[in-house]
């Protein structure tokens, strides 16, 4: 009994060893299975699967306002490209990241958005700090980057083989609006901005245009930040003044309209700026404030000046009042002279990839050659208009216009045609030279 | 097993999982997460010098981001503007981030609680303002990005960051170096006169100690220490910004080290890595995940105002004594 027990207890322990060993090899071969998926999984998890496109956006933080139309174009544009479907037959997937509109967060959630989520392309940030922060990552991790800002170092100085832009830069906004600017509202010109890059920049391009035209660009007023009271800056403005160019942003802005139009400004010169002064911002709700101002425009706000099927279409995809851009049911106005991007970007890579026959990632550098000299033809893929996204300096080529507040509602005045503003917009970088 | 053992079983269990973290972390989670520990290493070094001032000589600093923005300054304005090269560019990042705690140090260390808070703050702003208006220079708010040159280059051979592994063992020598320099300090005796300042100025200064030159010392190590992270992290981003000189940044540093336990040498690579992680995990999920994590500060201010570190010790204390007592029982 003793000696049937004891080699009970033998086979016992002699069964749990061998048991013991089976789930060690099993958990083994497990680790080690996962491990290789682990390895193995970036070279063919894509194939075939859905195509994961990030969109690297400000949800939160300064750009919210802007952002939050950004995330409603990239959403229903992968909408229509999945109802249509996908890109070349598979699924599109969105990944959005928040960058908080933080360059230091920015330049982690695009890491995010690639390493962790991803992402094969990226439709990026509107903000200028965000973008120029990301590009060294997207390059690095060879991730075509669509900027959305309007820096024009994105495009210049620190663009590189993996950044893009379909809209427009600080150069290309100088070159579409200030010759018009300089014929009809006056040659000379005094130009205040807040005191940091993007105000830096506008006054650099434009000053270069309105110089070269013969015109008279007095010394710039630069706005230290965090300024309220803008009326010792304004005061500074001198007298034969007959165009103030300003460039200000959101809440700086709007204190920028009322107070010069308090001082009565508006009546000793003519008062000239670009869309992103006035983005989001309906001049209803500003009393009057923005009337009489012209601005620049990549998309015209009221329907009537692009009046096709398409443009149609996207206002009624948006779900904004045809007259204002304000969203059905909120208080939201469509900032929608950059916000467009979102959407067209999208259908831009659908273009590249199909043309390319992409299939993984192994395949970009054959999709950034395709969108290297993109043609872009005016349909519901591109509701802003026909462009071109140029092969040399990556910047997309679009038609421009000039608009004026009357009444509180945009009325427009010139339509500029891409081929006037790429006359005066010669490609300074060639990125097609830079290897792949 | 005693208090001694049992930190060091943790220690070393930290430094074999820092050293394997490369290959480790890919078979649990993905291979971003590397990234992310690189990350969590960088910003540890800025909590430890909020922990040095603050858990070893009483100073709550509010402007440790300056320090910070300046070490990445360096690094990009001596890259991208200077062609100082790697060394050069990082060298330049450290000495201009020691200089400016030196500077600011000869001023600030004269005043303590509230009012030293208030100067480094203002201190941090100033420049932070500066680093905006100054576009040339540093970009403005466009920030700077630059190339990466090679860390290493002999003929054809060449190291670069833009290598992840390289990349991560320079992050983790870097640290490591930061942290056995911080480690040494804190156990030599002017890491004693750092804590006898805390506890007690006045009688520090009876008993012959320079509590002004101490102070002072204190202020220029961990300024070094900060302009480290941020001449690491320029690197890790190849970008500067002058986002990261702002008092928000030092405030999180704060909060770090806080959570982490202040006094405590590794506390803020603890408390560093575990809101870096929550942050990760649910900023992509919910974008006001900051409420969250300030429930977790206060909560912890509240039960448990030593940090993680705290709570560590007490329970390494208890294990320990309790073992003791069986033994003495034997």
């Amino acid at each position: 009994m003793k000696k049937d027990k004891a080699s009970n207890k033998t086979l016992q322990t002699a069964g749990r060893t061998r048991r013991s060993f089976l789930q060690t090899a099993l958990a083994g071969g497990a680790v080690a299975t996962t491990a290789y998926l682990g390895l193995t999984r970036d070279l063919f998890a894509k194939e075939g699967g859905p195509i994961v496109i990030g969109h690297h956006c400000e949800l939160t933080g300064g750009f919210s306002s802007w952002g939050y139309w950004h995330d409603k174009c990239a959403k229903k544009a992968v909408e229509v490209i999945n109802e249509g479907g996908g890109i070349a037959g598979r699924k599109v997937e969105l990944a959005t990241e928040d960058t908080e509109s933080n360059p230091a967060t920015g330049a982690r959630k695009l890491r995010a958005l690639i390493q962790r989520r991803k992402a094969s392309f990226v439709v990026g940030s509107v903000h200028s700090g965000i973008m120029l922060a990301s590009i060294p990552v997207a390059t690095e991790l060879k991730t075509p980057y669509f900027s959305a800002g309007e820096a024009t170092e994105a495009t210049g100085s620190k663009g590189t083989r993996y950044s893009f832009r379909t809209g427009t830069d600080t150069y290309a906004l100088a070159a579409a609006g200030a010759p018009w600017a300089y014929e009809n509202l006056g040659k000379n010109w005094t130009m205040i901005f807040p005191d940091y890059a993007w105000g830096h920049s506008h006054h650099q391009e434009h000053r270069k245009i309105i110089e070269q035209m013969g015109g008279k660009v007095n010394d710039p007023i630069a706005v230290p930040l965090g300024t309220k009271d803008l009326v010792p800056y304004l005061a500074k403005i001198p007298e034969e003044t007959e165009v103030l160019f300003s460039v200000f942003f959101g809440a700086l802005s709007v204190a920028f309209y009322t107070q010069s139009k308090s001082m009565k400004l508006d009546e000793k010169m003519k008062m000239y700026s670009v869309s992103g002064t006035i983005e989001a911002i309906d001049p209803r709700a500003i009393d009057g404030a923005a009337e009489g101002v012209f601005f620049l425009e990549n998309f015209p706000r009221p329907l009537e000046y692009k009046d096709d099927e398409y443009h149609r279409k996207f206002v009624e995809m948006m779900e904004i009042d045809p007259v204002h851009a304000k969203e059905e049911g909120s208080s939201r106005v469509m900032a929608k002279s950059h916000a467009w991007q979102s959407w067209e970007n999208f259908f831009a890579l659908k273009q590249a990839i199909e043309k390319s026959g992409w299939n993984t990632d192994k395949d970009t550098p054959m999709v950034i050659e395709a969108l290297e000299g993109l043609e872009m033809e005016n349909s519901l893929a591109h509701p802003q208009g026909s462009k071109l996204l140029r092969a040399e300096d990556h910047s997309g080529m679009i038609d421009c216009y000039i608009s004026q507040v009357v009444d509180s509602k945009f009325e427009m005045k010139k339509h500029i045609p891409r081929a006037d503003m790429m006359a005066m917009l010669p490609p300074r970088y060639d990125f097609t030279k830079q290897p792949l | 097993m005693t208090v001694q053992t049992i930190n060091r079983a943790g220690t070393l269990l930290l430094v074999v999982f820092t050293l394997t973290a490369p290959w480790v972390l890919p078979l649990f989670v993905d291979s971003f997460w590397v990234d992310i520990y690189s990350e969590i290493l960088i910003w540890s070094l800025l909590a430890a010098s909020v922990n040095l001032l603050f858990g070893y000589v009483g100073l709550l600093s509010f402007g440790q981001a300056l320090y910070f923005g300046m070490g990445m300054y360096g690094v990009a304005i001596g890259i991208a503007k200077l062609g100082f090269g790697f060394w050069g560019g990082f060298g330049f990042g450290v000495v201009l981030a020691t200089a400016m705690a030196a500077v600011a140090g000869v001023l600030a260390v004269r005043l303590t609680w509230h009012y030293f808070a208030i100067i480094t703050v203002v201190f941090s702003l100033i420049f932070y303002f500066l680093a905006l208006s100054w576009k040339p220079l540093t970009g403005g708010d466009d920030g700077l990005p630059f190339g990466m040159p090679p860390l290493i280059s002999i003929g054809d051979f060449e190291l670069t960051l833009t290598d992840p592994d390289v990349q991560y063992f320079f992050i983790v020598l870097m640290v490591g170096a930061c942290y056995a320099l911080m480690g040494r300090i804190i156990s030599s005796p002017l890491g004693r006169a750092f804590v006898t300042v805390r506890e007690n100025d006045l009688r520090a200064s009876l008993i012959g100690l320079n509590v002004y030159m101490i102070r002072l010392s204190a202020f220029i190590v961990s300024g070094f220490i900060a302009g480290v992270a941020g001449a690491l992290f320029a690197l890790f981003g190849r970008y500067a910004s002058a986002n990261f000189m702002f008092y928000h940044v030092s405030g999180e540093a704060v909060v770090w080290a806080i959570i982490g336990g202040v006094g405590t040498l590794f506390g803020p690579i603890v408390g560093t890595s575990l809101l870096i992680v929550l942050r990760e995990e649910l900023s992509h999920v919910w974008a006001h995940y900051p409420i969250l994590v300030g429930i977790v500060v206060i909560l912890t201010v509240i039960f448990a105002p030593k940090g993680i570190g705290g709570i560590w010790t007490s329970l390494v204390h208890r294990f320990a004594g309790a073992n003791a007592g069986k033994g003495g029982d034997q």
